[in-house]
């Protein structure tokens, strides 16, 4: 594994609205999480990204004191919350299943947190009127949540957590249960939401493309280890392992070994643009995007083009905004890679199965080969 | 409710399979069902409403009824109280022995009420276990009193309340109790705003149902009670001496009352489902 470059500094714990510090937790023989650091800023929107049984719910139960840890710490707004227990942290959990309480109407739900405040009456009315309004439900605060949509229950769990101010608002695949054009309009709304009322959110997901849209920042979990943390556009454009890169989106992926600052592969030499930190002869990985890959040689493009071996169509598929295509090539350890072309390019350039064209790249990322050589 | 009607249709027209078997089901309930209960009402007002209301007032019979309702809803209030708390228990912590608990409390159902009230003598009796500890002269008395009776109609319907409010608890989300936690609420105060709430109907099914079988407990409350006219004689012990004793009217008056009375009692779990499960 490299090192990775995951810190977090008693800076960050000052002005951070949470930070995990070296979160450890097993169920019985099995790890779930394994020290796991990091840390959310105010008004910032963070996405745990993983499979499932990755961790990312016992991470959210973790902060929400749902669930006990191992060892580590829990710190919210620069307080050590690790021993306290749920109902003293002050987070707002909005559930999978929005957990809003049957027998009350949607007043009374959003006003649940006042009253064990024991705020006054006053008090109560106004902060939750105000809440209605903000997820425009005036029409409905009288009724009781089973009379409500899934968008409108997921309103009212939010706005119930906001009730009472919390540390954090936590998300536990608050998307999960709505069907797909549902789910696109209502991240586009809560972002919006949690935008304008900056209140620090986690999200959790196992959706690479809700995270994305999502987040200031994903953090990708894999089997209990925060793989990398950064923004979508890091995550997504400098994978730091073949699993965040295989987990966001569609990744081709080819071994080779890096010889005079240069990736090689049989007797290929493409040069590397980042920063190399590995020594030479090292085995490594390239990775690159299907949309980083091009047919034929483009004749107006800013990027750098390198080509990287022949290759022959084997398949041509339309799958809407875009055409995929299977290509094989002759190198060695992976026969078929995938490239994702747009319309303008496959309607200037038409392909079909059995055609033979250069391949070539425009970015691609290089990674230390964890697997040990054969 | 729901009035889930096949509407698949076998012939064109008149379908005589229809009226004939609503009718053979009717000619079945009649002897079985509908008749003893008509002729309880038939019999009981044949010498006019006056004698009826006379039998009715007889002081006997009177403390009879008062005796049983007042014993029931004793029972049906520690039952009530016992079946949530063992609910809230079973469904909540998951312990060694846990299933045994769940058939133990459900036991009841299954034993004549007539041994059970022989096992609260071998128990309670002057020479019981526990009745011998309580002095040779037995005092405080438990058997042959009230409390007798009361003991009686909790060991039969023990299982009642629990079995109804038990699979409320179980198909409770256990979301809702985090979500109210993680808004600041102590364990008391989820049970009481949330968890609660949410068992109304179940509580209120399972107290009438409580209730309506204490009322009419006779095999266990016979044993136990000494069955003493104006002292320990429920309402079916009071019909059942009646009877014997050649009184057919004064029995026949009880029996009325406590007929209409389960008629009331199911007629509002039937009809008062609705209310009683809405949010």
């Amino acid at each position: 594994m490299p090192d990775l470059d995951i810190h977090v500094t008693p800076m960050d714990i000052g002005k951070a609205a949470v930070t995990l510090i070296g979160v450890s937790k097993s169920f019985g023989e099995t790890t779930v999480l394994e020290n796991i650091n990091f840390s959310v800023d105010e008004d910032e929107i963070v996405v745990l990204l993983g499979a499932s049984g990755s961790g990312k719910t016992t991470i959210l139960r973790i902060i929400a004191g749902l669930e006990t840890l191992d060892s580590g710490m829990v710190i919210l707004h620069g307080k050590d919350v690790t021993q306290l227990p749920a109902r003293l942290r002050g987070t707002g959990v909005i559930f999978q299943n929005y957990a809003l309480f049957p027998k009350m109407t949607v007043e009374e739900n959003i006003g649940y947190g006042l009253r064990l405040r024991r705020r006054k009456k006053r008090e109560i009315k106004e902060t939750v009127g105000r809440l209605i309004e903000l997820i425009h439900l005036e029409a409905h605060k009288k009724k009781h949540p089973t009379k409500l949509s899934g968008g409108q229950q997921q309103r009212v769990a939010i706005a119930r957590a906001l009730a009472y101010e919390p540390e954090v608002l936590l998300f536990d695949e608050p998307f999960g249960a709505l069907d797909a054009q549902i789910r696109t309009r209502l991240r586009r709304e809560i972002r919006g939401l949690l935008k304008q009322i900056k209140v620090p959110s986690i999200f959790i997901t196992h959706d690479q493309e809700e995270a994305l849209e999502l987040g200031d920042r994903i953090a990708v979990l894999n089997a209990g280890r925060l793989d990398q943390i950064g923004t979508p556009f890091e995550v997504y454009n400098k994978p730091q392992t073949e699993h965040v890169a295989t987990f966001l989106g569609a990744a081709n992926i080819l071994a080779g070994t890096l010889i005079d600052e240069h990736f090689a592969i049989a007797d290929v030499r493409l040069e590397i643009d980042e920063d190399i930190v590995f020594a030479d002869g090292r085995r490594v990985k390239m990775i690159f995007r299907p949309e980083d890959v091009f047919l034929r040689r483009p004749e107006n493009l800013t990027q750098k083009y390198q080509k990287l071996t022949e290759g022959t169509v084997e398949e041509v598929s339309f799958v809407g905004a875009f055409e995929r295509v299977s290509v094989r090539i002759n190198l060695p350890g992976q026969d078929l890679i995938i490239v994702s072309r747009p319309k303008t390019e496959t309607a200037a350039f038409p392909l079909r199965p059995g055609q033979a064209v250069p391949v070539g790249l425009v970015r691609f990322r290089v990674l230390a080969d964890t697997q040990k050589a054969a | 409710m729901s009035a889930n009607l096949s509407s698949v249709r076998h012939t064109h027209g008149f379908d005589i399979v229809r009226p004939l078997s609503i009718a053979t089901m009717i000619a079945i309930m009649l002897p079985l069902i509908l008749l003893p209960l008509a002729s309880i009402f038939i019999f009981g007002t044949s010498n006019g409403l006056a004698s009826f209301w006379a039998a009715l007032n007889a002081p006997e019979a009177i403390f009879a009824l008062k005796l049983s309702i007042v014993t029931s809803f004793w029972a049906t209030i520690f039952n009530v109280l016992f079946g949530l708390f063992a609910a809230y228990v079973l469904s909540k912590y998951s312990f060694w022995g846990r299933n045994a608990v769940i058939v133990i409390i459900s036991l009841p159902t299954a034993i004549p009420t007539a041994v059970a009230g022989f096992a609260l003598l071998l128990l309670w009796g002057p020479y019981g276990t526990l009745g011998r500890l309580l002095g040779p002269e037995n005092v405080p008395q438990i058997m042959f009193t009230a409390w007798a009776i009361i003991l009686a109609n909790i060991f039969v319907t023990f299982p009642l309340a629990f079995g109804v409010i038990k699979p409320v608890f179980d198909t409770m989300s256990h979301s809702l109790e985090e979500a109210s936690a993680t808004m600041g609420a102590s364990r008391w105060q989820t049970f009481w705003h949330v968890t609660l709430p949410s068992l109304r109907g179940a509580i209120v099914g399972g107290a009438l149902l409580t209730f309506a079988r204490a009322v009419g407990e006779f095999g266990s409350t016979i044993l136990v009670s000494g069955n003493l006219a104006n002292r320990t004689q429920t309402a079916p012990l009071y019909i059942f001496a009646k009877f014997n004793e050649g009184q057919v009217e004064a029995a026949n008056a009880i029996a009325i009352v406590l007929a209409l009375f389960s008629f009331a009692i199911f007629s509002i779990l039937f009809f008062a489902r609705d209310w009683l499960e809405a949010d």
